[in-house]
């Protein structure tokens, strides 16, 4: 009776597991399927690295492929160095309380919603960068990108102080012991020990860069033009598939946001894979 | 005594820490200062008296209690998907898994984490378009479709926290029941998940404030800016994020953008708090933060 | 003394071969043990003294990467039998080998709830058996004296020593047939561990105890039988 039980659960635990599992595979099968009808009969290529005007019947991604790419890139470059700094400031060199506190705040920014950010971003960043810019929308890569490296500093911030709390105590101590400035322990101690959990943040926030939809819907302006210079609207993967949504089913314009669908999954397990790469094989130095 | 590049460094530092502090000032405090006149019960209940709203006895056209009443449905509704599935297959991972199958199914989670969440509700509202063509011409987006999307958004957060906590729990917690004789699933479920609740209930509350804050998934998914409180799972809804970026584009008059500056201010402190107490319960929860855009 | 004392014997250990991630712990160990008595294994330290007591309640099967081979029998209700035959699962087993870890190890709940824990694992509901029993084991620990006005009491508020007749007590609730005792009083101050050296002369009357021990005074108090591990002699 008792193992009947014993059995059941843990079929009943397999089986969540399995349904949990297989979400994974059915949202990629998913995005396969749909975009099936406009991938097949060499279009593929006319899709991938064609430009998008409807009107003339192409459906190429592209322009959005570059636009994400750009707008990604962008924001880690800014928030990369960034964030590197506070972390500094939090682990080693700011004053022991202010650091703390200042944790306490970055902890609190990672519950600050998507939405936000764009909402602010269209009434306080976009005036000032068409100020800026002297003319245009405002509304721009560069926007977008500011944005979004307020967005993902925090959770950048929190991830490299990790590793840094992770060196272990006794190198610290023995840096101290040696009668090292605070700036030497970071560059000599902690930031090489660190090295490897500072590479996977990076790709990590890059992953989330890529993945969010309101900061670029909002404020990258969304042309469908692949973006000449920084101050240039463009249009983000993700912002494409929520302006097209309402398009006709049937319609191939419709479809082609599937092919969004994929290349986004793609990056995605890219990411995952190099961190995984980053994570799993022993390179840390010593 | 210092070298100037000493100096340098520090003062880079201290230069990067006062960026990110403006700038997290600088949204907040635009925020409260365009929004705070806006924060009163006729915020939330517009010209419908607040017992009348509240028992559902009158409709709140002009205020936000149609929003807040969505978005607190559709929380739990995707949580209430998510939490069963998501602590049951953090539980065989931990203790019931081979290796081998533990990371494959890592793998996977750690796909479905890193998956945008527009992606997600595109799969959703393509999995309604096919339910429409071939179960019942009756659905279409709608509440059930976004809760459901949500919970597949944040099932890797419960399967996660559920998976680490267990992890975490040293030798001699694990064997002290199983040599009084309990059996596996006595010692789980009568030592081991007590002694993990305060990891699980960080990634339920991290789950919670993401299924509030998304915005991409239900905006695919069926969430429309005028629909009053649900009235069943087919139908569609009204939600706070997605009232804050409607009205963002779609404003006509002051009066209507000053709500939309009043939502945003009731959406980023429910969000904080509920991070806020994620962290307190759990230090380290810093993987769990990019865990999805 | 070998297999010419079997009646006297409780368990006897055959080729007993141990490994964890490859590293051999125990290596052919061939021993008896006796019925009714306190044996006490010595030895230096990472040669496998807790080890044999994991392999005596098949604790072993929940470590990963652990593999034995070998013969472990043990007289169960009168019968010398296999403990890994199938008739006997492990956590039947575990009710009658009662372990006693080196760390106290309570639960995160109340004295009370502690001691009668097993009980809540073997489904018994009876209130009124189970007071009597929790009572008893309690007694029998030393410990009903101390805590019999704080049952409800965390049992975390309990001194180091308090918590590890605790821990006996709770081992000793399901009248166990052997005692496994991982070096019981390493982590208690010298008055404490008196306490429980007396406690377990006391129980040597009816249950056959098993006890890895550091200390050779203490091993010369408690001890009828001595097993000896060397470094030779177990690891290759």
């Amino acid at each position: 009776m008792r193992a009947v039980k014993e059995t059941a659960v843990e079929r009943a635990l397999l089986l969540s597991t399995i349904v949990s599992g297989s979400i994974t595979l059915i949202i990629f099968g998913f995005m396969l399927f749909m975009a099936l009808p406009l991938l097949g009969g060499g279009k593929i290529f006319q899709i991938f690295v064609g430009s998008w005007s409807p009107g003339d019947g192409s459906y190429g991604i592209l322009p959005m492929t570059v636009g994400t790419l750009a707008i990604s890139f962008l924001s880690v470059t800014i928030s990369f160095p960034m964030s590197i700094g506070c972390s500094s400031f939090i682990g080693v060199l700011g004053p022991k309380r202010s650091g703390r506190y200042l944790k306490r705040i970055v902890q609190m920014m990672t519950g600050i919603p998507t939405v936000i950010y764009g909402f602010v971003g269209i009434f306080l960043l976009v005036p000032i960068v068409r100020g800026l810019a002297s003319g245009g929308s405002g509304m721009s890569v560069i926007t977008a990108a500011l944005m979004l490296s307020v967005l993902i500093s925090p959770t950048m911030v929190l991830f490299f102080n990790d590793s840094f709390e992770r060196v272990p105590a006794s190198y610290l101590d023995a840096a101290d012991g040696l009668g090292a400035s605070n700036v030497q322990k970071l560059v000599y101690v902690v930031l090489p020990n660190a090295k490897k959990g500072i590479i996977i943040g990076l790709i990590l926030a890059f992953g989330r860069a890529l993945g969010d939809t309101l900061v670029a819907l909002m404020i990258a302006g969304n042309s469908t033009q692949i973006p000449g210079s920084v101050f240039d609207s463009a249009r983000a993967l993700t912002a494409h598939i929520a302006l097209v949504i309402a398009a006709d089913y049937e319609s191939l314009e419709f479809k082609s946001i599937f092919a969004c669908g994929m290349v986004l999954y793609l990056f995605a397990t890219a990411i995952v894979i190099g961190v995984r790469y980053f994570a799993f094989t022993d390179r840390e130095t010593r | 005594m210092k070298r100037p590049i000493e100096k340098l460094v520090t003062g880079f530092s201290w230069l990067c820490t006062i960026m990110l502090l403006g700038a997290v000032f600088s949204i907040t405090g635009f925020l409260f200062a365009k929004g705070y006149s806006s924060l009163d019960t006729r915020l939330i209940f517009g010209d419908t008296g607040i017992l009348d709203a509240l028992l559902l006895k009158k409709q709140v056209f002009n205020g936000l209690f149609p929003a807040i009443a969505g978005t607190l449905v559709l929380v739990v509704m995707s949580v209430a998907w998510a939490i069963p599935v998501g602590i049951a297959t953090g539980i065989y991972l931990a203790e019931y898994a081979g290796d081998r199958v533990r990371g494959l199914f890592n793998l996977f989670f750690d796909i479905l984490a890193g998956i945008p969440s527009i992606v997600i509700g595109l799969f959703g509202f393509a999995f309604s378009v096919f339910l429409h063509k071939n179960v019942s011409k009756a659905i279409q987006p709608c509440l059930l479709i976004s809760s459901i999307a949500l919970a597949f958004l944040v099932l890797p957060y419960l399967i996660r926290t559920t998976q680490v906590a267990l992890d975490g729990l040293p030798e001699d917690t694990r064997l002290g029941a199983l040599a009084l004789g309990a059996t596996k699933m006595q010692n789980i479920f009568y030592v081991l998940l007590p002694k993990s609740l305060s990891g699980i209930m960080s990634g339920v509350i991290l789950a919670i404030g993401r299924c509030a804050e998304d915005t991409a998934v239900i905006m695919l998914t069926g969430v429309v800016a005028t629909a009053g409180i649900p009235g069943s799972l087919l139908s569609s809804y009204e939600a706070l994020p997605f009232y804050i970026y409607y009205i963002s584009s779609q404003y006509t008059t002051p009066e209507e953008l000053l709500t939309g500056y009043g939502a945003s201010i009731i959406l980023l402190a429910m969000c904080v708090v509920l991070f806020s107490a994620a962290f307190f319960i759990k230090k380290r929860l810093t993987y769990m933060a990019f865990y999805r855009a | 003394m070998n297999n010419n004392h079997i009646e006297n014997t409780k368990i006897r250990v055959t080729d007993l071969t141990f490994s964890y991630r490859g590293r051999r712990i125990l290596n052919g160990m061939n021993e008896n043990f006796e019925e009714f008595a306190v044996t006490a294994i010595v030895g230096p330290s990472g040669v496998g003294k807790s080890t044999l007591l994991m392999t005596l309640n098949r604790l072993w099967e929940n470590i990963p990467r652990a593999q034995l081979s070998g013969r472990v029998e043990m007289k169960l209700g009168g019968r010398l039998m296999d403990i890994h035959d199938s008739s006997i699962s492990p956590s039947h087993l575990r009710k009658l080998v009662g372990t006693v870890f080196q760390k106290p190890n309570p639960l995160p709940m109340s004295i009370f709830r502690n001691v009668a824990f097993p009980f809540k694992l073997s489904g018994e509901k009876d209130k009124k058996l189970i007071d009597r029993k929790v009572e008893e084991a309690l007694r029998k620990a030393y410990l009903w004296d101390e805590v019999k006005d704080r049952l409800n009491h965390s049992a975390f508020a309990l001194s180091g020593g308090q918590q590890q007749r605790l821990c006996i007590a709770r081992s000793l609730v399901l009248e166990p047939e052997v005692l496994l005792l991982d070096e019981p009083t390493s982590s208690l101050d010298g008055k404490a561990a008196e306490v429980i050296e007396e406690l377990i002369l006391h129980l040597r009357e009816r249950t056959t105890i098993l006890a890895v021990s550091h200390y050779l005074d203490q091993v010369k108090r408690i001890a009828d039988r001595v097993v000896r591990f060397s470094e030779e002699k177990e690891i290759m």
